[in-house]
């Protein structure tokens, strides 16, 4: 019974964790700094900053950086407990599996800093290991931050227009938009058969029989999906699209904008040139 | 005499040729006219609207746009194509086809857009429109994440802002309340005095009397059985009985039993 309570409530957590932080749009309506820039100027500087993070080999440079994401989240009026839990959730991923091997010697061999008894097996830390380890996480911490920075002040659906304004080519950002729907589609058929299991027999339900009816909407998901893909298509033909959609442009850019990528790229071009002279 | 726009002669269609949708409809439909389509679930009332709307081709007989045979060829044409788009819109029955965009403000734009409508033209319908349905609050969320009513409310504004001749609306009010289903009738009726003809398919008997003046009746085996006035019809309950749009509604009042129509004309208590 407990036991029962608690894989439900999980899987609503669960659920509803993952619908709020990747659907959720509230801080990108909030009238903060970064909220007001264009988003094709903003994701512009962000690619900059980004490259500027793979490129420098300085942990000061990116202990500056890092700082600056702060205080930019902080003028964009983000609270900051929410913007770190957001991004260390993504960071132990990419970092971990990557770094922790480059700890040890038998990937950079150096000078020992000590040393690990495993069963027989000597691990020894170097201290180019360790150097070159810390390097890389604060690159990805660095960069992931930016990253998750720009995606909570932007909309989705500007970032995605971006993308296609960027010339990336149009399947790729229809796909990228349809997938948002699916899992949106996917995260409310989960949550709602769970309701509807709860509705119809209490809590008194086989989890077996509850996965079943899971795996049942999955596949009909597909089917369903399958068919929306036809019957979107009619509608889309229905209102004359004939090929390539003609897209809404509404973006502005105003002297801030500008003012804004101009300090932005001399920032870069220092940093990389810098880089080169050092 | 006014003008003819849609002439039907002896259409079948079925889907992937197997699962038979029409059997046999005659229709002619026109200009300025408030039809309606009514009949039970699955009686083909969805598939007609989408051979008007030129969105699949009948599998035998001839549908005539304007006096011009419509076939899937005529849409090669891409002056034809747009034409036929710009005078003829369609609201979905289902929402979640007919909006697609990321937001509800691109939705309702991507009609006028694709026809390349001026965007002055534009600008001041969707206003017009934004107000009328009272969506303004709705605009820069995404489509999926809206309740069935605010859905099908956008949903018309995307295909009224294309400002057709031709209004085709597949169960417009199924699932709204009755103030909304109100809004949008008065909206059809103001449109049809602008000299739009307007088609809608629905089984709510409610509405018929209003957004019609001409109701033709789909039977189960996927043809027209009877049409006529709204009056004529609505009176014949044999026949809506027969065709699953009303019931043999049972209670009890003191003692008695009475058994008469129950025709979704009030509400039950
Ligand atoms: N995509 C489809 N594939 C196969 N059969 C379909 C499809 N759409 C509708 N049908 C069938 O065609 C018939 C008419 O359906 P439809 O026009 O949707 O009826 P209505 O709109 O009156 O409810 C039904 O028997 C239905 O099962
Ligand atoms: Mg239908």
């Amino acid at each position: 019974m407990k036991k029962n309570n608690f894989i439900e409530r999980s899987i609503s957590g669960a659920v509803s964790f993952l619908k709020e932080s990747i659907f959720a749009d509230e801080y990108a309506s909030k009238n903060g700094f970064l909220q007001s820039l264009d988003p094709r100027i903003k994701t512009l500087t962000f690619l900059m900053f980004i490259m500027a993070i793979l490129f420098t080999k300085s942990i000061a440079i990116l202990l500056c950086l890092y700082a600056a994401c702060l205080v930019l989240a902080l003028f964009s009026k983000i609270n900051i407990g929410f913007f770190l839990k957001r991004t260390w959730i993504f960071i132990p991923l990419f970092s971990l599996f990557i770094a922790i091997p480059a700890l040890f010697s038998i990937f950079t061999p150096g000078q020992t800093i000590l040393t690990i008894n495993i069963i027989g097996a000597k691990l020894i830390i170097t201290r180019q290991g360790l150097s070159s380890a810390s390097l890389f996480v604060t690159r990805v911490v660095t960069s992931v931050s930016f990253a998750v920075l720009l995606n909570v002040t932007t909309r989705h659906f500007e970032l995605l227009r971006v993308l296609r304004i960027f010339k990336v080519p149009q399947i790729f950002v229809m796909t990228l938009g349809m997938c948002y729907r699916y899992i949106y589609l996917f995260l409310e058929i989960v949550e709602n058969t769970y309701l509807a299991i709860k509705s119809r027999v209490g809590s008194r339900l086989h989890y077996k029989k509850g996965q079943e009816i899971v795996a049942w909407n999955i596949s009909s998901l597909w089917q369903r999906s399958y068919y929306l893909n036809e019957a979107v298509y009619n509608a889309m033909l229905s209102r004359g699209y004939s090929g390539e959609p003609v897209l809404l442009n509404d973006f502005k850019i105003k002297s801030k904008d500008w003012a804004w990528l101009f300090s932005i790229t001399l920032f870069f071009v220092i940093i990389i040139l810098g880089g080169k002279i050092i | 005499m006014s003008e003819i726009i849609f002439e039907l002669k002896d259409v079948w269609f079925s889907y992937l040729g197997k699962f038979s949708a029409l059997c046999g409809v005659d229709l002619t439909i026109a200009k300025g006219q408030k039809i309606c389509v009514i009949g039970a679930n699955g009686s083909g009332k969805s598939t007609l609207l989408h051979i008007l709307d030129g969105l699949i081709f009948v599998d035998y007989g001839s549908v005539k746009f304007l006096g011009k045979e419509l076939k899937e060829k005529s849409f090669g044409d891409e002056n034809f194509s747009k034409d036929f788009r710009r005078s003829v819109g369609l609201v979905f029955q289902n929402p979640d086809v007919q909006l697609f965009c990321p937001t509800v403000k691109e939705d309702i734009l991507f009609g006028p857009l694709q026809l390349g409508i001026d965007k002055l033209e534009i600008e001041s319908r969707f206003e017009k429109l934004v107000r009328f349905l009272d969506i303004r609050h709705l605009l820069d969320r995404s489509p999926h994440q809206l309740s069935v009513g605010e859905k099908r409310k956008v949903a018309v504004t995307s295909t009224l802002i294309m400002n057709p001749d031709v209004l085709i609306l597949d169960e417009p009010t199924d699932g709204l309340d009755p103030l909304t289903t109100r809004h949008i009738i008065d909206l059809l009726l103001e449109e049809n005095e602008n000299g739009k003809t307007i088609i809608t398919s629905t089984h709510d008997l409610h509405i018929v009397q209003e957004i019609s003046d001409c109701v033709y009746v789909f039977s189960q085996e996927k043809k027209i059985i009877s049409s006529g006035s709204p009056d004529k019809i609505l009176e014949d309950t044999k026949l809506l009985q027969d065709n699953n749009l009303i019931h043999i509604h049972r209670h009890k009042h003191d003692q008695t039993t009475h058994i008469h129509p129950h025709q979704h004309l009030e509400h039950h208590s």
